[in-house]
């Protein structure tokens, strides 16, 4: 931890990352380096290999070929799992159980002792007056808070996000962004995956994908800089006909 | 009303059923499958051979149908031994060397002769109604021959069979034999539906792929479930065990007649140990629920698994009918089921009374014990922290 504190050891790394599904190259060949503190935002078409990317990331999936590595340590691996948050595409949460109930049940299966680690996460994403309200009655935005007070309960240094914006209003999209920015600014590194370019300004950090490679890498004004545009969908476009970066 | 409308929904259910292959085959080949393996153990029942002990207690006279009533039954393939009393009779019956017992009264020849009401006393152990019946009907067959061959002339008047179980009141009926076996089978039907579901849905929810982003281990997902089920799996065996052990009688009262409530199915031995049994029999079921939740996508083909998992064991493992009395391959078949076990484990505690220092029992037990600890295995197999 301290040495990750100290940028000696990556964040989060993939060491020519490899995972495929018979012929299809799914993730073919990702490396990078995510520096603590920081969010970054995997961006690309659906398809391209985001969330086979963040499930071996996770330790979910096994790659086929190369490392991912989580604060040091080779994915997958169980006992580092308590240091990564994951909030998934879909809720991923107990309709039958109350708000409280679910934040409670994923914090003793990340194996936290503190009682009062569930409230603190409700109230990071602001549900604590729902607390006591069953799951299956909040509305699709409140699911996704709570979803991802679920991700958050444990307080991982790293925490993993896929789509976590998808079918959520622009008000509460801005308000997530606004959470994310606090929690990095607490010292957590971020990995949002998402389709959608106009989200990309909200990160330090973007990685373009395609066809299950990484073709662009840097912050959204480099990358409009190197590709002459002021446009990043455009950037997009261009880094694809390039291939993949260098 | 729209035809147009009408035949695009019909068109509809045609294309949706069309691609989902299970629930077609389902719907044309279980059946089949579930009716022929019925005409299969129903036709196939072997008549097993009498392994007969006989008592005779007429004698001299006595002898000459005792000869004959052994060569009949040996000529139909079965065995007979003798034995000095009733009390030597009722030991063989229960260390299993002869499966009935017959005693040839003293005054049996004298009525015979005269053709007033001769009876023989007919033992059986009472354990398996269907297999002791088809017992008795073997030796009618004997019992005809017999008293044609040893005394032509009374061949009109066939001896009335006095039936005795070893086991069990005179007086038992079918449900005092049929209800312990459904009490073990129900308790493994409800929990592999509840468990196979409530699997399903953390599959198919997000939960279970969230579940194994965190540090629990899948030895830790099978206990807990275990556990959790286990809690419902015991109360309602304990409801189950109750009802079927209750015996109220509420006397009449005014105009309203007299009813008792419960089943008031005598209990043999101890209710602790019928308890364990089942209690092994649910346990297993949580781990079978949620091996089979990874084959299916939907609550309904949960539900579709019950004519291929549950059906078969039910015509196979002794609930219905005596595995004794089965083909030899469904015999095999049965011997690996594990509501085999439970039923025969429930017989031998409800009807006979053992206790676990009685051998057949301790297989019983030791083989649905050895079920829940394969089961949980394989079903921790299944959670894999890589879901495709």
């Amino acid at each position: 931890m301290q040495t990750v504190a100290m940028g000696l050891v990556p964040a989060v790394q993939a060491i020519d990352l490899r995972k495929s599904f018979g012929e299809l190259h799914a993730v073919d060949g990702v490396s990078f380096e995510l520096a603590a503190g920081r969010i970054y935002g995997v961006l690309g078409p659906n398809g391209s290999g985001k969330t086979t990317l963040i499930r071996m990331l996770t330790g979910l999936g096994r790659p086929t070929a190369g490392e991912a590595r989580v604060l040091g340590v080779q994915m997958p691996s169980r006992t580092n799992l308590a240091r990564i948050g994951y909030m998934t595409q879909s809720d991923g949460i107990y309709p039958e159980l109350t708000a409280a109930e679910n934040a409670r049940f994923f914090g003793a299966m990340y194996g936290i002792r503190d009682p009062d680690a569930a409230e603190a996460a409700l109230a990071v994403v602001e549900l604590s007056d729902r607390a006591g309200a069953l799951a299956s009655q909040l509305s699709g935005g409140l699911r996704r808070r709570l979803s991802l007070a679920c991700a958050l309960v444990h307080r991982p240094p790293v925490l993993f996000l896929d789509e976590p914006t998808v079918g959520v209003d622009p008000a509460l999209r801005a308000q997530f962004w606004a959470y994310f920015h606090e929690l990095a600014r607490d010292g957590t590194t971020i990995v949002v995956s998402s389709h959608v370019m106009d989200e990309a300004d909200r990160c330090d950090e973007l990685l373009f994908m395609r066809a299950g490679r990484v073709i662009a890498q840097g912050s959204g004004g480099e990358l409009r800089a190197r590709a002459g545009t002021s446009d990043l969908e455009q950037a997009f476009l261009q880094f694809s006909a390039q291939g993949p970066a260098a | 009303m729209s035809a147009r409308r009408v035949v695009a929904l019909l068109r509809r259910l045609v294309q949706e059923l069309h691609r989902d292959r299970r629930s077609m085959a389902l719907l044309f080949l279980a059946p089949i499958v579930l009716t022929g393996l019925m005409a299969y153990v129903l036709r196939g029942q072997l008549v097993t051979p009498v392994s007969a002990v006989v008592v005779n207690q007429a004698g001299q006279p006595g002898a000459a149908i005792v000869g004959a009533l052994e060569g009949a039954m040996r000529t139909d393939g079965g065995t007979v031994t003798e034995a000095p009393d009733r009390a030597a009779a009722d030991a063989a019956l229960r260390d299993g060397t002869a499966s009935i017992a017959i005693v040839v009264p003293a005054d049996f020849v004298a009525r015979l002769a005269t053709g007033n009401e001769p009876s023989l006393t007919v033992i059986t152990p009472g354990l398996e109604p269907t297999a002791d019946s088809q017992q008795v009907i073997s030796l009618q067959r004997a019992i005809a021959t017999a008293v044609t061959q040893a005394l032509p002339a009374a061949g009109l008047h066939l001896p009335r069979l006095d039936a005795q179980t070893l086991y069990g009141t005179p007086d038992s009926d079918v449900v005092d034999h049929l209800a312990p076996v459904f009490l073990g089978f129900f308790a493994y039907f409800f929990v592999y539906i509840l468990t196979g579901i409530s699997f399903l849905r953390e599959r198919v929810g997000g939960t279970l792929e969230r579940l194994l982003a965190t540090p629990v281990s899948r030895g830790e997902i099978v206990l807990g479930y275990s556990l959790g089920f286990g809690l419902f799996a015991t109360i309602q065996v304990l409801v189950l065990l109750g009802w079927t052990l209750l015996d109220v009688r509420v006397p009449a009262i005014g105009p309203l007649a007299a009813f008792s409530v419960g089943l008031a199915v005598p209990v043999a031995g101890s209710a602790g140990l019928a308890f364990l049994v089942v209690m092994l029999l649910a346990l297993g079921a949580v781990s079978l629920g949620i091996l089979l939740s990874t084959f299916a996508r939907t609550e309904l083909q949960v539900v579709q698994f019950i004519p291929l998992v549950i059906v078969p064991q039910a015509l196979l493992s002794g609930v219905l009918f005596p595995v004794s009395s089965m083909p030899d391959i469904l015999q095999a078949i049965a011997r690996v089921l594990p509501l085999t076990y439970a039923t025969d484990g429930l017989r031998q505690v409800v009807i006979r009374g053992a206790d676990l220092g009685y051998g057949p029992l301790q297989l019983d037990v030791l083989v649905l014990a050895a079920f829940v600890a394969v089961f949980a295995v394989l079903a921790s197999a299944t959670i894999r922290r890589e879901v495709v």
